[in-house]
């Protein structure tokens, strides 16, 4: 598994854990109403904290002195990856613009707070999703070239 | 444009060199070694300078290492 692959992992292991804490948390004030315990908070903070120190697990001592970090076929891909990412935050915008007026009605007005919430997971989703297509394409040997 | 297909004999080019190994190979071309067994295996097609470096290394044309399908 080389950088790449392991910086996909790695990202999304940390906006799944994300994406996690955000629904637990709006499900637990704005939905149950209720504060959430202390323990709660210390349990995600060390849940944080594993992923944050997994990440030595990218320490990885090279096959060859001579082995690049990159090479044509890693740049191709992620240059791949990053296509999809962007179309898939134009599509989340255009969704996220368009479903509150079919949940608070064409004349609704939602909170400033609801803002972040809606805009930060975009881009979470987007880093997401460059991920997945960056690890979907190493997966499957990737017919890179072919045209 | 239809679809073209690019074989290689890199594997056996290889085996032909002193048994070569795909690190080896890897270090000599500048590139990875997930490169060369993607390329062996016909999931990726090399560009044209990386591909003229793995003819050189052979000490071979790059017609000699890569063929279009039907050639």
């Amino acid at each position: 598994m080389n950088k790449t692959q392991k910086g996909a992992i790695y990202c999304l292991s940390a906006i799944s854990l994300g994406i996690a804490i955000c629904v637990y948390l709006v499900i637990k004030i704005y939905f149950l109403k209720s504060i959430p315990e202390k323990s709660s908070a210390a349990f995600w903070m060390a849940m944080y904290f594993l992923v944050t120190v997994s990440s030595l697990l990218f320490l990885r001592k090279k096959q060859s002195p001579n082995e690049p970090d990159t090479d044509e076929r890693d740049d191709l891909i992620k240059k791949r990856a990053v296509v999809c990412s962007f179309v898939s935050v134009w599509t989340l915008l255009v969704f996220t613009s368009i479903t509150p007026q079919f949940i608070v009605g064409p004349e609704g007005s939602i909170p400033a707070w609801a803002l972040p919430l809606i805009n930060l997971p975009i881009f979470l989703i987007a880093m997401g999703i460059y991920s997945i297509a960056v690890l979907v394409q190493y997966g499957r040997g990737s017919k890179d070239g072919e045209k | 444009m239809a679809k073209s297909k690019v074989r290689n004999q890199v594997r056996r080019l290889r085996f032909e060199n002193g048994e070569m190994t795909q690190q080896q190979l890897a270090d000599l071309a500048g590139v990875t070694r997930q490169t060369i067994i993607a390329i062996e295996s016909g999931k990726y097609t090399p560009s044209l300078p990386l591909a003229f470096k793995l003819a050189k290394i052979f000490g071979l044309t790059l017609e000699n290492v890569f063929q279009l399908d039907g050639q």
